[in-house]
């Protein structure tokens, strides 16, 4: 325990004990490991995942020597997966290590229920057909499947989940709710007890910003028929008459930095919206947790919240006697503590609706939940079936004549590849001798594939195909190493159910050091 | 055609195979760089690292196994990748990048130097060397999801140094010993004076003991006495020395701050434990004889407090305190008198989490967990295989444009956590060298002291030091030499230094005072600067307490934004840990300034005022996490 822990500190920082467990709990499939298959892997091993299969039927050759590190001299010759596998296994003794030496397009004809066993299918350097069929068999089996492929100096990662909700999606920029624009009762008497122009100076520059905010807004509202400060400037300026100069206030620089946020609470996002709209929230016995407690929460903030998410209790550092601020801590997180238990209410009522009194969803659960409601995520990705359909074409003519970089002819390109290998049996670019015939080969089916999607007419730069035609489908590790951590990101995104992964095409090109994430 | 071939010929680069590298970091990236060099056919890599192996560690530095644990860094990378690749030439230094032997004609054997390392002393460092050799220098770093690479070259960007680099978050004197208000003030106190004076070098001049008003309070003072009482008394054993410090440093402390009345006017007043009433007869320390857990000693192990997430109570967080006291005395004596707090010192982590929740305790401050404590106290910062990787790669890519004289292709690139704007890679250009960068322009510096009252040893300290970053300063004054340090040095002159060292400026032969302009050199970084001296009589306590700011160029550059004080060397404030225990591997945080656009326009505008929005990306390196 002390040794997975310490092992893991520095990642624990990132997604916590109850993210790892997850990861541990998680069941890897890869196809194919090349470089791109076995660098994403191998992030993942290190990172504690509970176990992998890896599905590749070919043998180490002299040239996977030169790409992929995870397979030696020694093993020239002999199963490619099984010595990734066995490698891999060195990394981390503690994940559990399988391969099946059999190629995935032919695994997926012979054996299609092979595939529920896994919590996540990694394809990598598959082409379009069977991809479809691959993602055909993850969805009906619940599995999310990640797609990687690098292709001489261009990438793709692609994820394809039915739906993904998240509760922990960890924005950036993290909204502040302190609701200084309605203190609610206790908040309101622990600000009366303070007299924001005591003669004690070393009082008055200790008084926590978020008290002498709803204080001064109090005091405007009194001389203005209860109304607000008009903007933020005049808000300002009521601050500043309050501080004493000569005395450096640092709690009134606080206040001064976050007075808009009395003016401008935090509103409910588009997101909040999106999932609160969300025509699954009307649950019925069959309705996964978050489901039920996105319904729940609409019951509350139509009623105890009067509109408002419940609180999430927590409050930045201030300026501020260590006794003010922790009273002040104590309030906010009794409130959100008292929000919880309204949300419990409601969902408790739910499952009784529905028929579910007898597995009810625990507190701690329900804790979480509130404590990041107005971050909350839903992700729906397209079936790549319905991408390469003709509703995506015009779509991809428009972003083929807007878009100044490379992104979307590659995106174009690396499909069109796919119809070359499909018709000639092969890449094109691998002969150098039929280099020019390729390229031209390779554009007529391009925008026969465009026109196929109706996005017929636009055009694609001539560089980029040549381009994509010299790259001879090689895979370079420096490419697979970037391309298989960025897959191996989003893997990890998806397993933990934190932060927000990939919604798109991610498309990257090294030569220009771009990327660029398409919606098509 | 071998894949390198292919990789040669679509970047137009000819012969990688014959170009010399150098890797400055074995860590997290590190690891990945020397495997992504090698396979992408590199065959002639230096490799520079002081590090030797943790356990926290493998969780994604790939090339250790458990089986390498206290060995070095740089050997162990060498021969794991030998072991795949025989025939490439790695040569591996256990040494610090910062010795004399790395000098500049040493630097300038290799076509370009990539930087995997984890703290901003060593990338100053290796900044001002390759700018003296004339290297191309590939800088990174990674935290968590986020990581960066940058393209450094002499004359055609900007260096690593041109960008405001923020100082280590450091914390007025009197607030660690006297008025903590926060977890982590009391975190602060417990490594780097309680545990310092317990088990570290007595020699050493803490930075609490050269402040005057230090023991007004007592906290941990420094009379002879004082240090006499934390000497382990001949016959006490280690289980009542460890009560009577406890009763010292958490109870008789206490209860002297408390007899300054003025302090406590409107605080809350402290409340001072002894142990007795902490822990009463029916509790006494009962351990379970295994003081060690695979292999490392733990008090928590031998006190069955196995979740390193739950918050002890104060009766166990006593237990930890007395039990690490012990086992530090019976089963690390030969670390007693020499020990640095280290976070992946599992021992150490723990009398520190326990020393500081009991002071928090008293103060009437909320305890916090081991694990949490320990993220505190050692200033961790993420780390993560996948950034690692991602980021080698993108390194790789960015020397391998250098090599082929496509340097207006360089680019730094941004590694983000969300796709903002569509991009989870954020490419940007190069910028030009900031004309006022003191270090790679001859930009001079102002430099405001008490002229009646400074030292050449405090502007050594506080300004040259932590703040220039030289490492060996030569000091002049014209062609006077006031101050010189390195080895082969006539005696006559250290004789001279040394008078000088402690000698008020006015009083010099030649006497500094306003207008007298100092220059900083440093030879093994080929550095050189230009102080202008500009007396003043007073500074304000609490933002200037080192009493001497630097400022000019240097403060602007430190200050990005308006609001901000001129800038002032840290010193007789406590930092957090010294610049080279700052950070965990792979550190730098990347803070891309055009957030994504969720927050209404209206309040767009209104975040405007306080927080500029730049164009570029501001980087920073990260400060400790408070909670």
């Amino acid at each position: 325990m002390a040794q997975r822990n310490n092992k893991y500190d520095r990642q624990l920082r990132i997604w916590g004990e109850h993210g790892q467990t997850a990861l541990e709990t998680a069941r890897v499939c890869v196809l194919n490991c090349g470089p791109t298959g076995s660098e994403a892997l191998k992030n993942l091993v290190l990172g504690g995942i509970g176990s992998f299969t890896i599905v590749d039927a070919s043998k180490v050759s002299a040239a996977d020597l030169g790409n992929n590190y995870l397979v030696d001299w020694e093993s020239l010759g002999q199963s490619k997966a099984k010595s990734v596998c066995a490698l891999l296994q060195e990394l981390n003794e503690s994940v559990g290590a399988k391969f099946v030496e059999e190629s995935p397009e032919a695994l997926l004809e012979s054996n299609p229920a092979f595939f529920a066993q896994f919590t996540l299918v990694i394809a990598t350097q598959m082409t379009e057909a069977p991809l479809l069929k691959l993602e055909e068999i993850c969805r009906q089996q619940k599995v999310m499947l990640v797609i990687a492929r690098s292709y001489g100096l261009a990438g793709l990662v692609r994820i394809s989940v039915t739906e993904h909700d998240i509760i922990e999606s960890k924005p950036d920029n993290k909204v502040e709710d302190l609701r200084l624009h309605k203190p609610w009762p206790e908040l309101q008497s622990y600000v009366d007890e303070f007299d924001i122009d005591t003669q004690d100076h070393n009082i008055h520059k200790h008084i926590p910003f978020a008290i002498l905010l709803i204080k001064i807004a109090e005091d405007w509202k009194k001389s203005h028929d209860g109304k607000l400060p008009a903007n933020v400037r005049l808000f300002k300026e009521a601050i500043t008459a309050r501080r004493r100069v000569e005395e450096d206030e640092d709690n009134y620089n606080e206040a001064l930095k976050s007075a808009y946020i009395v003016l401008f609470p935090p509103s409910i996002s588009s997101q909040l919206r999106a999932v609160l709209e969300d025509k699954a929230s009307d649950v019925d016995a069959s309705s996964s947790d978050f489901w039920i407690m996105v319904s729940a929460l609409k019951q509350f903030m139509a009623n105890e919240g009067q509109g408002e998410p419940p609180l999430d209790g927590a409050i930045p550092d201030m300026h501020s006697f260590t006794d003010y601020y922790i009273k002040l801590q104590k309030i906010y997180q009794a409130r959100a503590e008292a929000d919880v238990t309204a949300v419990e209410g409601h969902v408790a009522r739910i499952l009784k609706q529905i028929g579910r009194e007898s597995s009810p969803i625990p507190r701690s659960t329900i804790k979480l939940f509130c404590k990041n409601a107005r971050n909350l995520r839903v992700l729906r990705c397209k079936m790549l079936s319905d991408e390469f359909s003709s509703r995506s074409g015009p779509e991809l003519q428009r972003l083929l004549a807007v878009e100044e970089s490379s992104h979307p002819a590659l995106y174009v390109l690396l499909r069109a590849v796919d119809h070359f290998a499909a018709t000639y049996n092969r890449f094109p670019g691998v002969f150098d001798g039929e280099m020019e015939e390729d390229v031209s080969r390779l554009k007529s089916l391009a925008v026969g594939l465009l026109n196929d999607m109706g996005g017929g007419g636009a055009s694609l730069p001539e560089d980029v195909v040549s381009e994509i035609c010299r790259f001879g489908a090689g895979e370079i590790h420096c490419v697979a190493s970037i391309v298989g951590g960025i897959a191996s990101q989003e893997c990890i995104k998806l397993l933990t159910r934190q932060f927000t992964p990939i919604q798109g095409t991610f498309i990257y090109n090294a030569m220009s050091a771009t990327s660029l994430v398409l919606n098509v | 055609m071998s894949r390198s071939e292919e990789l040669n010929q679509q970047m137009d680069i000819n012969g990688i195979e014959k170009e010399k590298v150098l890797m400055v970091g074995a860590g997290g990236i590190g690891c990945e760089l020397l495997k992504t060099l090698v396979l992408t056919g590199f065959q002639h890599i230096h490799l520079i690292d002081m590090d030797t192996i943790e356990v926290s560690n493998l969780n994604r530095q790939f090339l250790f196994r458990k089986s390498h644990v206290g060995q070095s860094k740089a050997k162990v990378a060498r021969e794991a990748v030998l072991k795949f690749r025989p025939g490439v030439e790695i040569v591996a230094h256990h040494a610090n990048v910062k010795n004399q032997e790395f000098d500049i004609d040493f630097f300038k054997q290799f076509s370009v130097v990539l930087n995997g390392l984890d703290n901003l002393e060593a990338r100053r460092h290796v900044n001002r060397m390759c700018l003296a050799a004339g290297v191309p220098l590939v800088e990174s770093g990674t935290t968590g999801y986020l990581g960066q690479v940058t393209v450094h070259i002499k004359g055609q960007t900007e260096c690593y140094e041109c960008q405001p680099k923020p100082a280590p978050k450091s914390y007025p004197v009197c607030t660690i010993t006297s008025t903590p208000s926060k977890l982590i003030h009391c975190i602060v106190w417990a490594k780097e004076l309680a545990l310092a004076k317990l088990f570290g070098d007595k020699g050493q001049v803490s930075d609490l003991d050269v402040r005057p008003t230090s023991n007004e309070d007592g906290a941990v003072s420094n009379d002879p006495d004082e240090a006499q009482f934390f000497e382990v008394r001949s016959g006490e054993n280690s289980k009542a020395y460890a009560e009577r410090v406890f009763d010292r440093i958490f109870g008789q402390n206490i209860v002297t701050a408390l007899q300054n009345e003025d302090t406590w006017k409107a605080r809350r007043r402290p409340d001072p434990l002894f142990l007795e009433k902490v822990l009463t007869e029916d509790d006494v320390v009962t351990t379970n004889g295994v003081c060690s857990s695979e292999g490392t000693i733990s008090a928590s192990a031998s006190l069955g407090l196995k979740n390193p997430q739950e918050t002890w109570s104060v009766k166990d967080n006593a237990r930890v305190f007395l039990e690490s006291v012990q086992l530090f005395l019976d089963k690390r004596s030969k670390d007693v008198g020499k020990l640095v707090f280290d976070k992946d010192d599992q021992l150490a982590v723990e009398f520190v989490t326990a020393a500081a929740n009991l002071r928090a305790h008293s103060f009437g401050i909320p305890m916090q967990s081991l694990f949490e404590a320990k993220g505190m106290a050692g200033n961790i910062i993420h780390a993560i295989a996948t950034t690692n990787a991602i980021i080698a790669g993108l390194i790789v890519l960015e020397a391998l444009k250098i090599l082929s004289n496509k340097t207006k292709e360089c680019r730094m690139t941004y590694c983000v956590e969300h796709p903002s704007g569509k991009m989870l890679l954020m490419p940007v250009e190069m910028a030009e060298p900031n004309p006022r960068c003191y270090v790679c322009s001859e930009t001079p510096l102002v430099l405001e002291l008490n002229t009646a009252t400074a030292t050449m040893r405090e502007v050594l300290e506080k300004v040259v030091k932590r703040k220039l970053g030289v490492t060996d300063p030569v000091i002049m004054q014209g062609s006077n030499l006031l101050h010189e340090s390195g080895e082969d040095i006539e005696e006559d002159m250290v004789a001279y230094y040394t008078a000088l060292l402690d000698k008020k400026f006015v009083d010099y032969p030649t006497p500094i005072t306003t207008g007298v302009v100092l220059t900083v050199e440093d030879y093994h970084q080929d550095f050189r600067c230009s102080l202008h001296v500009k007396h003043r009589e007073t500074f304000d306590e609490e933002k200037e307490p080192e009493g001497m700011v630097i400022t000019g160029d240097l403060a602007s550059l430190n200050n990005t934004d308006a609001s901000a004080q001129p800038s002032t060397a840290a010193p007789s404030k406590i930092q957090n840990g010294h610049a080279e225990e700052e950070e965990d591997d792979d550190v730098v945080m990347v803070e891309p300034v055009p957030k994504a656009a969720t927050a209404g326009t209206k309040r767009k505008l209104e975040e405007e005022d306080t927080q500029p929005t730049e164009k570029r990306l501001r980087v920073t390196e990260s400060v400790p996490i408070e909670v």
